[in-house]
């Protein structure tokens, strides 16, 4: 197994670089969390670092500290601390990053928690609250509208 | 996993649209509610799209609708099919026929409880288009037989089968199924009496990873409990009302180890000491129904609790006789019980219930009812110990009064359900009870002290109310309903019989309730056409409605319903003033009414019948009718009905007028 990164033979790792150029040297263990990554460095082409053009520095900073959070802990409840605190963000964008960073690098569980944070901001919630959370335009002709709405009606249930 | 090309996410204002679809259906896979899904689909057409993609489960309400259903849903795994109204063969196979280039349905189960129309030819269309089929269930369709059977034999990878009530399945039919299907893991077969010891046999051979069997009802003998105790796996198994299993047939049961719920309930030849060496062998049981058997406890059985004491959670000993004495011996064993059952159990007293919950405080249903001999002590009792109780039934106890739910009402905190019919309480109950805030199940049929004040109680708390029966409680007035209506919102099912001052302005406050599915009004005799207007208009997926003898109600209540309660499947208007042009429209226009009973409508004509039934025909499976209209309507029409699958009640009873 190649490792990239600076000579220190005692614990490999590799460097990730974000899309406005920041380097992060994070060891193997944490960052083969993402399947993406591991991938690469089973296939030996991490020398040089890996560059990931669709992540900025910012969000990078926030996806490793998921993954050092969890290649480290073993204790269920203490994860499940930090999961929630992870997705207690006020910024909508920064959760859809984090979204598509989670996809982009395949973190299986990032990807679950922090699609589960978007639906858990659905709960409960009428057409015209979803729209305004999202800040969404509704963009149907009144008859598709009025299509979905006799759907729901009749349609099904469930 | 997906991965979507150089999605932007520089930094700032990543908006919900910047996630591809895949995402967005990977984030709406997590909203669960079914309002919550329908709002999704309203909000634009990228939500509708990833709603779509991620909806797992459907339950279609018309048979127009399947097609759709089944090709806009490409992630559906469960289809209830049991609403859908007038779905027969025809159609069921015409909507599952493949779209050209159509990717085939990953559906795996499959719900058909009495879905009467489908039969051997819907089957195999079903199994031939859904390769990944895991469950069927087809309960209650009485005319299934083994030519279905056989239709679902042919799926190979089929693990659950529910076939309680299919009146025409015989050994044939279920050695079909047990051939085709060998990874079997569950099967009912309740009331399925044309199966004998052979089907059995053969089943327990063929499908050796059975885990769950319903054999209620069948006329078996102890050799099928031989036959089932070869398999290794079975760890569930129901008896209900077998009457030709005694003692011998649950030792030769003892031959295995891994059962983990039995229910012998009914069966008359079953004793304590069959079920005591029963027990004996099985080291892991956790749920024990014996209710109506067992003559009487002896203590045989209740010694050999405590060897299951661990694990036991779940005990029923309804219609049994039972003393302090034996309430103590189970309570010393069996400290982890969550569930008891004491219903019509003679000697039931305040002293066994307290040893009872003493030591089992981790009981969270209790079942009384009928134990005329409880007190406020008992409840009491209950509630100083099992804090963590949902569910108590006491239904019956007439020494029960307000005051034995003081302590319930400020202890249990998690009460779910209580059933308080036919006991003596006042308004003061509903007082101690407004604190129970997660209240959903709340009965006081036959509590005639209950009055306007006691809904107020309610209605200032219990948000979560969802059923709610007050069946003969008089007092309560248009005012009530108001209060009601302010603080619950959910409710779906309620029952105002004889409560006869409610007027149309009850209603009116009714209609605002959202969500009402099941609405009782039997002889509210101040109601008129006005207030199921209201009804009809403000309550959208009214699914059953009882007027039976709301004597002012006319057409023009009934043609609100045709106009707006397009879901109603059931419904009662004996002795309303309907007169054959209302009732033509009605049955014409509800496309969903499979259930009508129909009594003394004195307005209506022999020809108004015969052109409403007409127009309802295919539609309608069960009809309730005066016993003297039998020789009065033509015989083309009682034959077609009869063809299309409806089942008609005559009934003879002279018409009196009540309230």
């Amino acid at each position: 197994m190649a490792s990239a990164g600076s000579g220190d033979e005692k614990a490999a790792t590799v460097t990730l670089i974000s899309s406005d150029n920041e380097h992060f040297e994070v060891p193997e263990a944490v960052a083969t969390l993402s399947q993406t990554i591991r991938h690469m460095i089973e296939d030996g082409c991490t020398d040089g670092g890996v560059p990931l053009p669709n992540v900025t520095g910012r969000i990078l900073a926030k996806v490793l500290e998921y993954c050092n959070k969890h290649a480290a802990a073993s204790d269920k409840d203490e994860l499940e601390k930090f999961d929630k605190a992870f997705v207690d963000i006020d910024d909508q964008a920064t959760l859809f990053d984090l979204v598509m960073a989670a996809n982009y690098l395949d973190i299986r569980g990032m990807l679950d928690l922090t699609c589960q944070t978007i639906a858990d901001m659905i709960k409960g919630k009428s057409v015209e609250e979803i729209r305004e959370t999202f800040n969404i335009k509704n963009d149907f002709t009144p008859e598709e509208e009025a299509e979905i709405r006799r759907e729901n009606q009749w349609a099904f249930d469930d | 996993m997906s991965h979507d090309g150089p999605g932007s996410s520089a930094g700032a204002g990543a908006g919900v649209d910047a996630l591809s679809l895949d995402l967005l259906a990977h984030a709406l896979a997590g909203v669960r509610d079914p309002r919550d899904r329908k709002s999704c689909r309203l909000a634009s057409r990228a939500f509708a799209r990833a709603e779509a993609a991620s909806r797992r489960a459907a339950r279609p309400l018309r048979r127009e609708a399947l097609p759709r259903v089944l090709r806009a849903f490409p992630a559906l795994a469960a289809l209830d099919l049991s609403a859908c109204a007038g779905l027969d063969d025809a159609s069921l196979a015409a909507a599952l026929l493949p779209a050209p280039g159509g990717a085939e349905l990953g559906v795996r189960r499959v719900r058909l409880a009495r879905a009467s129309g489908v039969g051997w030819r819907g089957l195999e269309a079903l199994v031939g288009a859904c390769p990944r089929l895991e469950a069927v269930d087809l309960s209650h369709c009485v005319a299934a037989g083994d030519r279905e059977m056989a239709a679902l034999a042919a799926a190979a990878g089929l693990r659950e089968l529910v076939m309680d009530k299919c009146l025409g399945v015989t050994d044939v039919g279920l050695a079909k199924v047990a051939v085709g299907c060998p990874g079997l893991r569950r099967l009912s077969v309740k009331w399925c009496r044309e199966i004998s010891d052979i089907g059995i046999e053969l089943l327990a051979k063929k499908c050796p990873d059975l885990r769950s069997i319903d054999i209620s009802y069948l006329k078996v003998s102890n050799e099928s409990l031989r036959s089932l105790s070869t398999l290794k796996k079975l760890e569930d198994i129901a008896m209900v009302g077998c009457l030709f299993i005694d003692d011998d047939g649950l030792q030769m049961l003892s031959a295995g180890n891994s059962l983990q719920s039995i229910d012998v309930s009914r069966c008359h030849h079953v004793t304590s000491q069959g079920l005591a060496l029963l027990i004996d062998s099985q080291r892991f049981i956790q749920k024990i129904n014996a209710g109506h058997s067992l003559h009487e406890i002896e203590t045989c059985f209740l010694s050999k609790l405590s060897t299951i004491g661990e694990t036991l959670t779940v005990l029923r000993l309804d219609g049994l006789e039972i003393f302090a004495s034996n309430l103590q011996a189970i309570a010393d064993s069996c400290k982890n019980l969550a569930e008891i059952g004491l219903s019509k159990c003679n000697g039931v007293t305040d002293d066994g219930i307290a040893s009872l919950v003493v030591n089992c405080s981790y009981l969270r249903t209790i079942d009384v009812t009928c134990c005329h001999l409880l007190t406020n002590d008992a409840l009491a009792a209950i509630a100083e110990n099992c804090r963590m109780v949902e569910c108590l039934r006491l239904e019956s106890c007439p020494f029960i009064n307000e005051k034995g739910l003081e302590r319930i009402g400020t202890l249990c905190s998690n009460l779910k359900e209580i059933d308080l019919t036919d006991c003596r309480i006042n308004d003061e109950a509903l007082q101690h009870l407004t604190s129970c805030s997660e209240l959903q199940i709340l009965k006081l049929g036959l509590c005639s002290s209950i009055s306007d004040k006691g809904l107020v109680y309610i209605g200032s708390n219990c948000a979560k109310l969802v059923e709610l029966d007050l069946y003969r409680c008089s007092a309560i007035t248009d005012e009530g309903l108001a209060a009601l209506v302010r603080g619950c919102k959910k409710i779906r099912m309620l029952n105002l019989r004889y409560c006869t001052q409610i007027t149309d302005a009850g209603l009116k406050h009714l209609s605002t309730l959202e969500e009402l599915t099941n609405l009782e009004m039997r002889c509210l005799v101040r109601i008129t056409g006005i207030g199921i207007t209201s009804i009809a208009v403000g309550c959208p997926s009214l699914i059953e409605l009882d007027l039976k003898r709301c004597y002012s109600v006319d057409d023009a209540g009934l043609w609100a319903l045709s106009r707006y309660s397009q879901n109603l499947r059931q419904l009662t208007i004996s002795y309303c003033q309907v007169t054959g042009l209302g009732l033509c429209h009605l049955l014409g226009t509800l496309r969903c009414l499979q259930d009508v009973k129909m009594v003394h409508l004195s307005w209506v004509s022999i020809e108004g019948f015969e052109i409403a039934l007409r127009a309802s025909c295919g539609r309608l499976k069960k009809l309730k009718l005066l016993g003297g209209l039998r020789s009065v309507l033509s015989p083309e029409l009682l034959q077609m009905l009869q063809a299309c699958g409806c089942r008609v009640r005559w009934l003879d009873k002279p018409l009196v007028y009540k309230g």
